[in-house]
């Protein structure tokens, strides 16, 4: 009787505490490894782990004056979650990268943002709160002390709003009729990417590095590929929820490990470890390993499903500890195939170089090469610091040898504030069927104010990335595009994604530091010796004295005494 | 609660060992003790312990400093201080650096990976928080992480929240000389300097007792300039003496460590958490 009672009450608070508490809401977890052979010998490994918070919304910025709602995470990142809900932020992208992705030699990266060193961007809602900007402030460093990155430093001096290229992945919230959200984005070329990057980004997951794919994380082997990067994505999809997506992928080199040369791999050999138990919160663990255009290789454990392109491991019904491998067995070292021979790999080629050593004289110069039969447009960013000033009236177009300004067509141009604001330049570019485009600027190298060299000077300044985005859009010609990459069918909305060139140095004058030392020694000096000989010239008089002649002698000092 | 001690009776030997008035030394060190062990019988009447490890050179020919900074937060860290109380500065990346033949690894002993036999520890592993790097490593942000007047979108691991009942221990290393230390090539922080913040945060309350130790050439002179209650410091080396590193490392082609922290952290090996 007295148990049933307490039970009663039990069962009273327990319901209260759901309804006053606020939402409890369900969560998914799943986890994907893709493993990908690259035609020059190499591996792509592409991790990803999805939560999604189900029915949730983001915060509605009118409401950051006042206190927020409780929100209960179990498998959602606790510390994401309450950067994401103080500044009311609706989507967010980051990435740390190291390496230079080449789209010629790889194709496109399972995750676009390849830009190398730091990028940052997120839309927010509009809010009569807190400004937009304050919260992009806050957002920086929070994430900065989360990710022990310097994003702290990606300031007003390199933030722009680029909403051609950068459109949100997922949809907005409406809050009320009248809300509108706005970009902020802003890179930092220079971020190193190390163990410290990656210890915080494991503590995000619900396994935690322990158990699962996310076992596989070895910092040692990670940081030793030709390419890495890590990245965080946030989005919110309408009718399902908030998704986290936490992706790191890499490209490494197993002919380089291999003791003969030999292109095969195994998880043991790349990454240094094996996948122990599967992580048990897990709704999905897969690993895919996609088949090279050779049909003789061999993965092994034998995959419990697979289609044409893939081999399917599923951890759950696999057998642990899993160690794939994949051998090419009627090759004895592995030959690396030449550039010509070779189909393209993405639909537009790009080069960015920087001319011009000296100071008075720049010339950026992008050269931009179409693979394809068919005339496409491409869309061209430069979110260029102050540190390098655009002449935009020498912008020249060359095709063939021929000057066609009609190829390029300016959509918008912030023009930078020196010490303030970057340069927003955005562009279309209709390139013609198999052709080359030549693009050529004059640029202005500014001269900096003596506290604004950071401590390296000599280095140089990187200089962030051009973002390209191919608007390939359904065309009839999809089969003559298809036979050109030889693919067996083409996925346009795959092929319009973002194509990020590689980060440039730029020299700029530094003054000698240590003139300020000389200076100031130098007029000290100066200074002493012209005030020290004017003050005696001035106020120093020689005079004989007459020593008398009959006094005492000895008692004299036989040296004559000056009178001052 | 026992590493403060260990570490306080490790500078005691130290000192005892390097000064000329050797006795002199002894006696203020154990008046130090003496008079803080009011209220616990380990000999201090504090609560937590946190840490500020500063490394302020950069480039590669400088990885023994930061090795030296890591070695301190690895010894730290296993003693029982957690991350979220340590604050690591560290002016460059040498463990991913381009010119690093093994990736994510800093060593701070000769041998590295080559050697199978694992005598030469990793320090970076697998699980590292650094607080400030790269361009983050200033005066400006060492001194204001000390003094507490941080602008308001500071995260806080980047933080020093002490108390009047924190025992912190600061390690600078870095290239130095007479009453100053050079960070990263582009500026330089004077004895005064230190002085004055330790001043501050005693106003503040924010520290019951600091270990202040530091290796770069004539170390010492940075710490003559103290006049607040509770520090104890010590140094690699007088006025007019260099410090020195201790061994070179064939593979990686630079030295790996400096001498005084070399002994400093041999002598550490042998204290766990359970050490008097």
């Amino acid at each position: 009787m007295l148990g049933g009672r307490y039970l009663k009450i039990g069962l009273i608070l327990n319901l209260c505490t759901t309804l006053t508490l606020g939402h409890i809401l369900n969560e998914d977890f799943h986890e994907t490894l893709d493993l990908r052979p690259l035609p020059d010998g190499r591996l792509l490994s592409a991790f990803s782990f999805t939560t999604l918070l189900k029915e949730a919304i983001p915060r509605d910025p009118e409401t950051l004056g006042s206190e927020d709602e409780t929100q209960h995470y179990t498998l959602f990142p606790l510390a994401l979650g309450q950067v994401l809900r103080e500044y009311a932020v609706t989507e967010l992208h980051m990435s740390l990268n190291a390496g230079k992705w080449d789209y010629d030699r790889w194709g496109y990266p399972e995750d676009p943002g390849v830009g190398t060193g730091a990028e940052l961007w997120a839309y927010m809602g509009d809010s009569s709160a807190v400004s937009v900007d304050a919260r992009w402030r806050g957002l920086r460093n929070a994430l900065a002390g989360l990710f022990c990155a310097s994003l702290g430093s990606l300031d007003d001096q390199r933030t722009t709003s680029p909403s051609l290229t950068f459109r949100p992945e997922g949809s907005f919230p409406q809050w009320t009729s009248a809300s509108n959200h706005q970009l902020r984005h802003a890179t930092l070329p220079s971020e190193n990417v190390c163990t410290e990057n990656l210890t915080p980004f494991l503590k995000l997951l619900p396994c935690k590095g322990l158990s699962g794919i996310a076992s596989l994380l070895n910092p040692h082997r990670l940081f030793d590929s030709d390419w890495h990067g890590l990245s965080v994505h946030v989005r919110y999809l309408r009718d399902h929820g908030v998704e986290v997506r936490l992706n790191f992928q890499a490209v490494s080199d197993p002919v380089r490990y291999s003791v003969h040369g030999k292109r095969d791999w195994s998880l043991s050999s790349v990454f240094d470890r094996t996948i122990h138990s599967s992580c048990r919160v897990a709704s999905s663990s897969m690993i895919r390993v996609a088949r090279p255009t050779e049909k003789t290789a061999v993965v092994s454990p034998e995959p419990p499903s697979k289609s044409e392109d893939y081999a399917i491991f599923d951890l759950s019904d696999t057998a642990t500890p899993l160690d794939i491998s994949m051998q090419w067995q009627d090759e004895s070292k592995f030959i690396y195939p030449l550039a010509s021979s070779s189909s393209p790999l993405t639909p537009i080629s790009v080069q960015r170089t920087l001319k011009g050593s000296i100071q008075s004289q720049g010339r950026l110069s992008v050269v931009i090469t179409n693979h394809l039969p068919i005339t496409i447009q491409t869309s061209y960013l430069e979110t260029m610091p102050w540190l390098l000033q655009f002449y935009l009236h020498s912008l020249r177009t060359y095709h063939n040898g021929i000057s066609r300004d009609d190829l390029v067509s300016i959509v918008s141009y912030t023009p930078p504030v020196p010490h303030l604001r970057p340069t927003l330049f955005q562009a279309v570019l209709t390139l013609p069927p198999k052709g080359t485009l030549h693009l050529s600027m004059d640029v202005m190298k500014p001269f900096l104010r003596y506290t604004e060299h950071p401590p390296d000077a000599e280095r140089g300044w990187n200089l962030p990335p051009a973002v390209f985005v191919p608007l390939i859009s359904n065309t009839t010609s999809s089969s003559k595009v298809a036979s050109e990459l030889n693919v067996a069918d083409v996925d346009f909305r795959r092929l319009s994604r973002r194509i990020y060139t590689p980060v440039l140095l730029v020299d700029l004058a530094t003054p000698d530091f240590s003139m300020p030392y000389n200076v100031i020694i130098m007029s000290c000096t100066l200074i002493a010796l012209i005030f020290g000989s004017v003050f005696n010239l001035l106020t120093r008089k020689f005079v004989v004295v007459r020593v008398n002649q009959d006094s005492k002698p000895a008692t004299r000092s036989p040296v004559p005494e000056l009178k001052n | 609660m026992h590493l403060p001690v260990s570490l306080l009776s490790l500078c005691f030997l130290t000192l005892a060992s390097l000064s000329a008035a050797s006795q002199a030394a002894q006696d203020r060190a154990t008046t130090f003790f003496t008079s803080n062990a009011q209220h616990s019988p380990s000999g201090s009447g504090h609560t937590n312990n946190w840490a500020v490890l500063v490394c302020t050179s950069r480039y590669w020919f400088n990885y023994r400093h930061m090795a030296n900074a890591l070695g301190m937060y690895r010894t730290v860290k296993r003693l029982g201080i957690p991350d979220s109380n340590i604050i690591l500065m560290l002016s460059d990346d040498a463990a991913c650096n381009t010119r690093n033949k093994f990736p994510g690894c800093v060593f701070a002993s000769a041998g590295g990976k080559a050697g199978k036999d694992s005598s030469s520890l990793d320090l970076y592993g697998d699980n590292i928080e650094v607080d400030y790097r790269g361009y983050e490593v200033t005066v400006e942000n060492f001194l204001r992480v000390l003094t507490g007047r941080v602008p308001p979108s500071l995260p806080r691991s980047k933080r020093l929240l002490t108390n009047d009942r924190s025992n912190i221990f600061i390690y600078m290393t870095g290239h130095g000389g007479n009453e100053f230390l050079k960070f990263q090539d582009d500026e330089e922080i004077s004895a005064f300097d230190i002085a004055d913040a330790f001043e501050q945060m005693w106003q503040k309350k924010r520290y019951n007792e600091i270990l202040f130790m530091i290796d770069t050439c004539q170390a010492n002179t940075m710490y003559s300039k103290f006049y607040s209650p509770n520090i104890l410091a010590t140094g690699s080396s007088e006025l007019d003496e260099k410090s020195y590193s201790f061994e070179n490392d064939n593979d990686l082609g630079i030295a790996v460590i400096d001498s005084f922290t070399h002994y400093v952290l041999q002598f550490m090996e042998n204290i766990n958490k359970t050490s008097q």
